[in-house]
């Protein structure tokens, strides 16, 4: 019986990677596949709940009076907090009901968090008249389905939007004889070029960056790098007005990697921190080392990232406001480069953010031993 | 020895199991009501009204199974306090659900306004708190731990005074002209139901005392008055037990 149930938990550990990903919850006949029957002595039936106990999915096995037979430890806690294991439990109970009337099912529990989750729980019949619930963290794989189906949607509205609105400008401009509207128009037509040559920037930017064949790896400060990037985003923050105070001392975080990568992921943080903040805030760039890590923190005071986007503001042409307000004339791609310069450096970009109270990036590179 | 009254048990842990998941449902709801209003979302909105209906449902139903273990069963002492106190735990459950859908209508009334990222920080803090100050009574309850129940009345000061901060921030965005009235007065009423919500988690804490001490904090004030009074006969409060834990 045990290698039965083995055998169809493992089925559903492979199944979901080359199952169809049916949303909606289902009921369906299954023919219960019959199994060799092999008799487990006690010590193998031991050793079996000790396999199930270490998967990575919930497992609860019922005997064919409804009798709770086995529940493995992540079947207890799956869900991340108490309510949302409850309802879990809840779900799976309701399913388990149906399969000891020998139909399988399945359904989705979306969890809204944040961070938003997604549980799925499926009900299967077994031979004996028992039946088992598997219950599985689905997350990641909806998270990616999301992030692909938004992919699409926002990439063709980046690329269209300013090639729409320059082929509209130019027929309005061909058979018009005003100047004064001509002028206003070309202006405008810059105006959307300029957007789409960022654009098209940001992104040749980024697949060089992963592409990563050019990198230089030589040793660098991270304080001149921060200093650098300051320097290069000065501009933007005098024309707002926003003080952007560095601190660091030379020297002393020294990592190893391509100094213009770096420059450039730093400088996309302070110039959003920049755009994100206005006249009455400071933005901080600090530079700190540990054993083992030196790390550039940008910390701003300004409108801060609402906690459901928090886990998306990395993916290309993600963009937190919706209506896709242009104010802030960002590509949408600025934090898709830091996090794969942080990559390309085998370090990593953390954020620490509150709606309405600020924004603390963390960019954190491996340190290396300065070479004497 | 066989367990006596097995089936009667069974009964009292069914209740519970039920109210824990109808409990679990209603703290689902709140996060799911500050998304709708954070973020405008309607579609959300008709959801978390429609799923009400069945909170409603659910309430009843459990409430009348209550009454039948009362009627059939008559139970008494502990056993007593836990019937009696899941019957007000439901109310407390069912009303929670209740302002969560207030919450949600008020998001219809204020659809298309674009709110300060401040409030929109405090609204997010206001119902993480009013979740985590839920998620304690579940536990106490599943537990029966009386000391976290405590708790739960501390943790609510907090919720209010992000209210008191929120309704601040509403003030300041309304005399800097970036917020309509309208909205203001509705933010301020969805501030409210957060610390609403709050109240009914730690009536929740106070009945999960009761079921496991036989106090309440109502038992204090009701001796003062029969201190008052020059009555000591303590008859009229026939389950108490009555040592403030």
């Amino acid at each position: 019986m045990w290698w039965l149930i083995v055998g169809i938990v493992s089925g559903i550990a492979v199944g979901f990677f080359i199952r169809d990903r049916t949303r909606t919850p289902q009921i369906s006949h299954v023919p219960v596949v019959a199994a060799e029957e092999v008799v487990p002595d006690s010590d193998s039936e031991e050793e079996i709940k000790v396999l199930l106990d270490a998967l990575p999915m919930g497992v609860v096995v019922l005997l064919p009076d409804g009798q709770e037979r086995f529940r493995n430890t992540v079947a207890m806690s799956i869900a991340g907090a108490r309510h949302a294991d409850v309802l879990v439990e809840a779900a799976a109970e309701r399913l388990l009901v149906l399969a000891l009337r020998g139909l399988e099912s399945r359904e989705q529990i979306h969890l809204a968090g944040p961070p938003q989750r997604v549980i799925e729980v499926r009900a299967i019949p077994l031979t004996d008249g028992g039946a088992i619930a598997i219950m599985d963290d689905v997350t990641e794989r909806w998270r990616i389905d999301q992030v692909r189906t938004d992919f699409v949607a926002n990439v063709s509205h980046e690329l269209k939007t300013p090639i729409g609105a320059i082929s509209v400008l130019a027929e309005t401009i061909e058979g018009e004889t005003d100047d004064e509207l001509v002028l206003r128009l070309t202006g405008r037509m810059v105006i959307e070029a300029q957007r789409m040559s960022r654009t098209i920037d940001d992104l040749l930017e980024l697949s060089r960056i992963e592409l990563g064949g050019e990198m230089l790896t030589v040793d660098i400060d991270m304080a001149e790098v921060a200093a650098e990037a300051v320097e290069r985003v000065s501009p933007i923050a005098m024309r707002k007005g926003v003080p952007v105070l560095l601190t660091s001392e030379k020297g002393i975080g020294m990592v190893s990697g391509d100094f213009f990568q770096l420059v450039s992921a730093v400088a996309n943080l302070v110039e959003n921190a920049v755009k994100y903040s206005d006249q009455t805030h400071q933005v901080d760039v600090r530079v700190i080392t540990t054993d083992d890590t030196v790390s550039v923190e940008v910390e701003d005071r300004g409108i801060g990232i609402p906690a459901d986007s928090i886990d998306r503001i990395f993916e290309r042409f993600y963009r937190v406001d919706r209506a896709r307000n242009r104010a802030t004339g960002g590509t949408g791609l600025g934090l898709s480069i830091v996090r794969h310069v942080a990559t390309n450096h085998g370090g990593e970009v953390n954020v620490r953010s509150r709606e309405g109270e600020g924004s603390t990036f963390i960019l954190q590179i491996p340190r290396v031993l300065r070479s004497v | 020895m066989d367990e006596l009254r097995k089936g009667f048990h069974q009964q009292l842990d069914d209740v519970r199991t039920e109210l824990v998941r109808l409990a679990a449902s209603v703290i689902e709801a709140i996060p799911r009501a500050t998304a709708v209003i954070l973020n405008g979302d309607l579609d959300g909105a008709d959801a978390l009204i429609q799923f009400d209906d069945e909170i409603d449902s659910l309430s009843l139903e459990l409430e009348e199974r209550c009454y039948q273990i009362l009627a059939l069963q008559a139970p008494v002492a502990g056993d007593l306090r836990q019937v009696v106190s899941v019957v007000k735990m439901i109310a407390e459950i069912e009303r929670s659900a209740d302002l969560a859908v207030n919450i949600c209508k008020a998001a219809r009334r204020i659809y298309g306004h674009e709110l300060d990222p401040r409030l929109r920080g405090l609204i997010a803090r206001m119902g993480e708190q009013a979740e985590q100050l839920w998620e304690s009574a579940l536990e106490s309850f599943e537990e029966n731990d009386a000391a976290k129940a405590a708790a739960i009345d501390d943790m609510d000061s907090y919720l209010d005074s992000l209210q008191r901060e929120f309704v601040q921030a509403i003030l300041e965005s309304h005399s800097e002209n970036s917020i309509d009235l309208q909205v203001a007065i509705q933010l301020a009423v969805v501030a409210r139901f957060y610390e609403r919500i709050g109240d009914h988690a730690v009536n929740i804490g106070e009945r999960v005392r009761y079921l496991v001490t036989g106090w309440l904090p109502e038992h204090k004030g009701a001796a003062r008055f029969r201190q008052k009074s020059g009555d000591d006969d303590t008859d009229g409060i026939p389950f108490i037990t009555p040592k403030e834990s």
